[in-house]
């Protein structure tokens, strides 16, 4: 026999002296959009998980969803169903998911209803049933739903003891032989402790659902999760057609950031206001523009976008109170053309308004908008649609949640203009109700005033963070041209900011749109 | 309301006739619509349980009973098999025999495709008669499968 090179001896010994025998955990996708970001990279192989939570939170169909993402012929999954669904109603229900897959059935994922064993027999028949199965079929993935009637039997007829003993075995069984598995069941959260179940599980994956005045809100945590680094918390989850999506309450945090660099400025398409703005809005930057219902917030939002798509920038319009062909047909009365981008996918205007969204999830909209279109602007009309668009349980982290996601958008480059309304007191000037200055760099308030018997508009750049900016109270008017700052600067009144103005002139100046006569 | 379309019933002739023909000798002690049951039995059972098998058969023989009689005659045991083929009240000829069959099947498998759908059903026919030709059934007019 050939003898071996030294080298080629040696370098097993180098290997294994460089990485000290470390097991590498292969880990599985979860079929659910944004859980496997939030598991840590998906579900370690050969782990013994839960997957708890109260009634109709999702955790069937979290199950199925993790089966059909995985089982084939050759990884087959067995799908043992206890006392809770039958099989056959949790294949009527389960069918109408987009990820159920018919031809999986039987070769794939096999069903079987274990009610009668764990009816009729004790606990020591139940984990012998399991284990014929397994040992005929050598699946990869097992799933027992629901565990929890399985327990309360045990608990009814047996010790505390018996049932630690038969987890402990059944954990053991189906680790050993190779399957990654699932117990499903109902519990309410005050049973985590001490409950063996819990102890043993290398994964506990909680589901709940929180109601609050009319709305219901969805969530996920991760309570353990051995051996890597889930994302801790409480992550939103939604039920679709689709099954279960996921929404990480660090989304965005991971967009990737916009290179460092001299920023340019950008025009905001109203030549007057972006010299208000020392020359436009800097990339990048978050722009709020406040101001009073009919002040011109959503078209000043428009030639904003409209401007940047002149310029080869894609964007994205998040509206929340008007439907986007009113949108578009509202800028075509300005001349700007909202149509054509849409069409060549160089825009897209997302109605975002079902009435129990998430921060999270309108987040996970926004980004794939971006990321489809390669947006850099976004106008976000208005900000207090998309709170009204809240469930109420969201709504009091509304200002943490919006912090985390314009800072995200903007850290990757994005320019975002929001809109909120406010209302004119005629006695003081707010900005927003919200106190949210500290999310945007850049603020214009607009307003009415009175002046000559006419409800006239101003507009002010209040904050720029990135530079100096114009101290002007400007006149503006909305034309067919959308939102156009007239000349010339006026300076002939006084306490412009109360809304009634004093006229400090020593002429009158001609009003700027026709006075109404008789 | 019948659920039975004629693609369903066309589906649980060919049945009938395939066991007739397949079990030729097991006939002679039972009609071969007793071991189309017994062959979907242990399938469904491990879908359904035994009880819930047990509960869709009976719910198909009181449906068939309204249209032939006789079957009310029969009845599902604890295991859910069929019993009571060796005492109808009148003597029962094997081409009526082989048409009751067919109704019973035919109104399990509407069952079936109420509760789980055509493809579900279909599905579950060709892995329990893997031989059995499927091929035309949806030539005849009807939603079903």
């Amino acid at each position: 026999m050939k003898k071996p090179k030294p080298a080629a001896r040696t370098k097993p010994l180098q290997k294994v002296a460089s990485q000290p025998g470390k097991v590498i955990i292969r880990r599985m996708p979860t079929g659910v959009s944004g859980l496997d970001e939030i598991l840590g990279g998906g579900i370690p192989e050969f782990s013994f998980n839960i997957i708890a939570g109260t009634p109709g939170c999702g955790k069937t169909t979290l199950a199925h969803q993790i089966l059909f993402a995985n089982a084939t012929v050759k990884k087959p999954a067995l799908y043992f169903t206890v006392l809770g669904e039958p099989a056959m109603k949790m294949l009527r229900y389960q069918q109408q998911y987009s990820f159920f897959d018919a031809s999986k059935l039987n070769s794939a994922i096999r069903f079987i209803n274990l009610a009668e064993v764990v009816m009729d027999q004790d606990l020591d028949a139940v984990f012998k049933e399991i284990a014929r199965q397994v040992a005929k079929v050598g699946p990869s993935f097992v799933v027992v739903d629901s565990f929890r009637t399985v327990v309360r039997k045990a608990m009814t007829t047996g010790s505390e003891l018996e049932m630690q003993t038969f987890v402990q075995r059944l954990a053991q069984f189906l680790t050993g032989w190779e399957a990654t598995s699932f117990l499903v069941g109902e519990y309410v959260i005050d049973e985590v402790r001490d409950n063996p179940v819990f102890t043993v599980a290398d994964g506990l994956i909680w589901l709940s659902q929180v109601a609050e005045r009319n709305s219901v809100v969805r969530k996920l945590q991760v309570m353990k999760l051995r051996g890597q680094a889930s994302v801790p918390g409480l992550h939103t989850i939604r039920i679709s057609n689709h099954g279960l999506q996921a929404f990480s309450r660090t989304l965005g945090l991971g967009v990737k950031k916009a290179l460092p660099g001299r920023r340019r400025r950008l025009s905001v398409g109203i030549p007057e206001l972006d010299k208000m703005l020392g020359g436009g809005v800097l990339e990048g930057d978050s722009l709020l523009i406040a101001g009073p219902s009919g002040t011109g917030k959503s078209a000043l939002a428009t030639q904003f976008i409209a401007e940047g798509l002149r310029n080869g920038e894609p964007g994205i319009i998040a509206v929340f109170e008007e439907r986007p062909n009113g949108y578009t047909e509202r800028a075509a009365a300005f001349g700007l053309d909202l149509k054509t981008p849409q069409e060549k996918g160089n825009l897209e205007i997302l109605y975002l308004r079902p009435l129990d969204l998430s921060v999270d999830e309108t987040m996970q909209e926004l980004l794939e908008a971006i990321t489809r279109v390669g947006a850099k602007r976004l106008a976000i009309d208005s900000l207090v649609g998309f709170e009204m668009a809240l469930a109420p349980d969201f709504r009091a982290d509304f200002r943490e949640s919006l912090y985390r996601m314009i800072g995200a958008l903007t850290g990757a480059g994005i320019t975002i203009l929001s809109t909120v309304e406010v209302e004119d007191t005629f006695t003081a000037m707010p900005f927003s109700h919200y106190a949210i200055s500290f999310l945007t760099d850049d603020i214009i308030r607009l307003r009415y005033v009175e002046i000559d018997g006419q409800l006239r508009k101003v507009l002010v750049v209040v904050k720029m963070r990135g530079g100096n900016h114009s101290k002007d109270i400007r006149e503006y008017v909305i034309t067919d041209k959308g939102v156009v700052v007239i000349h010339p600067r006026q300076t002939d009144f006084a306490r412009l900011t109360t809304g009634l103005p004093e006229h400090v002139g020593r002429e009158a100046e001609p009003a700027p749109e026709p006075k109404a006569t008789k | 309301m019948s659920r039975v379309t004629p693609q369903i019933r066309e589906l649980a002739e060919r049945l009938i006739a395939f066991e007739a023909k397949d079990n030729e000798a097991a006939r002679r002690m039972h009609p071969a619509v007793f071991h189309v049951c017994e062959r979907l039995r242990p399938h469904l059972a491990t879908l359904m349980g035994q009880g819930g098998f047990r509960a869709v058969l009976a719910r198909a023989l009181a449906v068939a009973s309204a249209e032939i009689p006789w079957l009310a005659a029969l009845q599902v045991k604890d295991d859910g098999s069929l019993e009571g083929w060796e005492k109808p009240e009148a003597p029962v000829k094997p081409k009526d025999l082989a048409e009751s069959g067919a109704v019973l099947v035919a109104h399990l498998l509407g069952l079936l495709v109420a509760f789980i759908g055509d493809n579900l059903t279909l599905h579950l026919v060709r892995d329990v008669w893997p031989k059995l030709s499927l091929e035309n059934l949806n030539s005849t007019k009807g939603d079903h499968p």
